[in-house]
C-alpha cells in the first residue's frame, strides 16, 4: 500500500505541473506553411511554364506594394479622424464620423470599389476638376472602406482606457486635448497597434480587388496570363506563392513587434486588475 | 476657499445623490466628510473641482464661479490637488513623469524646474528613491503616496481626498494617512472623504455626517462623534465604530 503510494508521488508530480510536452506546444504549423513554400518556390524556379508565369506576375508587386501602403496610410488618418470624432463632444462630428462608419461596414468591399471609384470619385473629379487614375481611385476607395473599419480600432482604444486616467490628467489641470494627447493615446496604442497590424495585412490581400478596375497589379497580371495562355494552374499558383510569402513575412513582423509590446505591458495590464 | 451653496446633483434625471447641500471651508481648514456609501460625499466632493458639473446651486472655489460655463476650469483644477481612491496613477510614465507632466505642460515649468519639485515632494512623501520605477512596481500605499506628491507638485491652494486608504492593505494606511496628517499641519486647506475616524479625530476641523444626499450634522469631529446631536448621525456611528 505504501509503496504503491511512493510509486505515484512522482508521476503526481509530473501531472502537476503546468509544463505541457515540447510537442505539445512546438508550432507544426510554421512547419507545413514552410514546407508548403518551399514546395511551391521549387515548383517555380524547377518548372519552365511556372517560371514563365512568374515573369509575368512578379512586376505588378511594385503596385500592390504602393497601393498597399497608400491605401494603409490614408486609411489611418481617416480611422484616427472617424474614431476620435465619435467620441467627440460636438453633435455633428459624432454623427458625422457614425454616419460615415456605419454605412461603410454595411456593404461589402466590392459593390463598394464599383461605385466609389467608377460613380462617386468622378463626380466628385469632375465637380472639382482634378484627374485621378484608376488605381488611386482604387486606392482611395479601399481607404476609405479600412478607415471605417479603423475608426472602431481607434475608438475602441480610446475607450478601453479607465476614466479614471482621464479624470487624474484633468484634475491636474490638463485640457481635453493634452489629457489625450499625453495620457489616452499612448496607453490605448497598445491596445490598438495589433489590430492595426491585422487591418495592414488585410489591406494588402483586398489590393487584389483593383483587378477588377483593370489596374495592373499581380492578381489583374496573373488573370492576364492564365486568360492568355490557358495556363489556369501555373498563373494563380504563383499568384497564391507572392500573396503567401507577403503576407506571411509582414504577420511574423507583426508578431515580433507584438511581443516586444506586450512583454512591457504585462506588468501594466496587472496593475490596471488593482485599478 | 471654498464656498457650497445649495448645491443639487441628480444623475439620470431621477437619482438625487445630493440634495441642498451648503458647505463653507475656510483657508487651511481641514473639513473631513463622513458618511454610509451613497449618501453623495464623494459627488460633494467631485463637484469642487467640477469633475460633476452641479445640477443646481453654486461653488465658488478661490473667488471663481465654477458652475459659470466661462469660467477657465483648467485654470481653476490646476489649484486645486484632487487625489483618488484608485491612486490613478499614469501606468506608461515613471513616478518622475508623473509627478512632471502636468507641471510642466500647465505650468510651463521647465524639466529642470519640474524635476526639482518633483523631488522634493517625493522626499515630502517619503519615497525619493522610487523616483525612475513605474506604478506598477510601487505598493499600494506607494501609489497613492506618489499621487499625492503628483497634486503637491502642481502647489496647489486645497486638496481634495476621495476615500485615500480605502482601496489599501490594511498595513498601507498609515503610511498614507501619515502624509496627510502632516499636510493638516503645515496648513493646507483639505476636504477629505474617508472612513478613518482616526484621521477624522487626529487632523479634523469639522466632521459632516451625510446622509442620503443631504448635511445631517456639522461640528468638531470630538463632538460629533461622542455626542452627535441627531439621531442618524448616532446610528451611523454606533454601526461603524467598537
Amino acid at each position: 500500500m505504501s509503496e504503491q503510494q511512493d510509486d505515484r508521488k512522482p508521476k503526481d508530480k509530473k501531472n502537476l505541473s503546468d509544463k505541457p510536452p515540447w510537442w505539445d506546444t512546438f508550432p507544426w504549423w510554421g512547419i507545413a506553411i514552410l514546407a508548403i513554400l518551399l514546395w511551391m518556390g521549387y515548383q517555380i524556379v524547377t518548372k519552365d511554364s511556372y517560371d514563365l508565369a512568374w515573369e509575368r506576375v512578379i512586376p505588378g508587386i511594385r503596385i500592390t506594394i504602393t497601393a498597399t501602403l497608400q491605401a494603409f496610410a490614408i486609411a489611418l488618418a481617416l480611422g484616427l479622424l472617424a474614431g476620435m470624432g465619435q467620441l467627440s463632444k460636438n453633435v455633428l462630428s459624432r454623427n458625422l464620423a457614425r454616419t460615415y462608419v456605419e454605412f461603410i461596414r454595411g456593404i461589402p468591399i466590392l459593390p463598394l470599389i464599383f461605385t466609389v471609384a467608377l460613380v462617386l470619385l468622378p463626380q466628385i473629379q469632375d465637380a472639382l476638376g482634378f484627374k485621378l487614375s484608376f488605381q488611386m481611385r482604387a486606392t482611395v476607395t479601399l481607404a476609405f472602406i479600412y478607415g471605417a473599419y479603423m475608426a472602431e480600432i481607434f475608438r475602441g482604444g480610446i475607450q478601453s482606457i479607465a476614466i479614471g486616467q482621464v479624470e487624474a490628467g484633468r484634475s491636474l489641470g490638463l485640457s481635453r486635448r493634452q489629457t489625450m494627447n499625453s495620457i489616452v493615446l499612448p496607453q490605448a496604442m497598445r491596445a490598438i497597434i495589433p489590430p492595426l497590424g491585422n487591418d495592414f495585412i488585410a489591406i494588402l490581400k483586398d489590393t487584389s480587388l483593383l483587378s477588377v478596375l483593370g489596374v495592373l497589379e499581380i492578381t489583374q497580371r496573373a488573370r492576364q496570363f492564365s486568360a492568355s495562355t490557358f495556363k489556369f494552374r501555373e498563373g494563380y499558383f504563383v499568384l497564391a506563392f507572392i500573396y503567401l510569402v507577403l503576407t506571411l513575412g509582414l504577420s511574423l513582423l507583426l508578431g515580433v513587434l507584438e511581443r516586444r509590446m506586450t512583454r512591457d505591458d504585462k506588468n501594466v495590464r496587472s496593475n490596471r486588475g488593482i485599478d | 476657499m471654498i464656498s457650497i451653496r445649495n448645491l443639487s446633483k441628480t444623475f439620470n434625471k431621477d437619482i438625487h445623490a445630493v440634495k441642498n447641500v451648503d458647505l463653507e471651508i475656510d483657508e487651511g481648514e481641514v473639513v473631513v466628510i463622513v458618511g454610509p456609501s451613497g449618501s453623495g460625499k464623494s459627488t460633494v466632493l467631485r463637484c469642487i473641482n467640477r469633475l460633476e458639473v452641479p445640477t443646481e446651486g453654486s461653488i465658488v472655489v478661490d473667488n471663481v464661479e465654477l458652475t459659470d460655463p466661462t469660467c477657465d476650469i483648467d485654470k481653476i483644477r490646476a489649484e486645486v490637488g484632487m487625489v483618488f481612491q484608485q491612486f490613478n496613477l499614469f501606468p506608461h510614465l515613471t513616478v518622475m513623469e508623473n509627478i512632471c507632466l502636468a507641471q510642466r505642460k500647465v505650468r510651463g515649468k521647465s524639466k529642470s524646474e519640474a524635476n526639482e519639485m518633483a523631488m522634493k515632494q517625493l522626499l515630502r512623501v517619503g519615497i525619493p528613491d522610487k523616483a525612475d520605477s513605474y506604478p506598477r512596481q510601487l505598493s499600494g500605499g506607494q501609489q497613492q503616496r506618489v499621487a499625492i506628491a503628483r497634486s503637491l507638485s502642481m502647489e496647489p491652494k486645497i486638496m481634495l481626498f476621495d476615500e485615500p486608504t480605502s482601496a489599501l492593505d490594511p498595513e498601507m494606511v498609515k503610511e498614507v494617512l501619515d502624509v496627510m496628517l502632516e499636510l493638516a499641519s503645515e496648513g493646507m486647506t483639505m476636504a477629505v472623504v474617508t472612513h478613518e475616524m482616526g484621521f477624522a479625530k487626529a487632523a479634523g476641523d469639522r466632521l459632516v455626517f451625510m446622509d442620503e444626499g443631504m448635511i445631517v450634522e456639522i461640528g468638531p469631529p470630538s463632538q460629533v462623534f461622542e455626542n452627535p446631536n441627531e439621531q442618524r448621525t448616532r446610528d451611523f456611528f454606533d454601526k461603524i465604530l467598537y
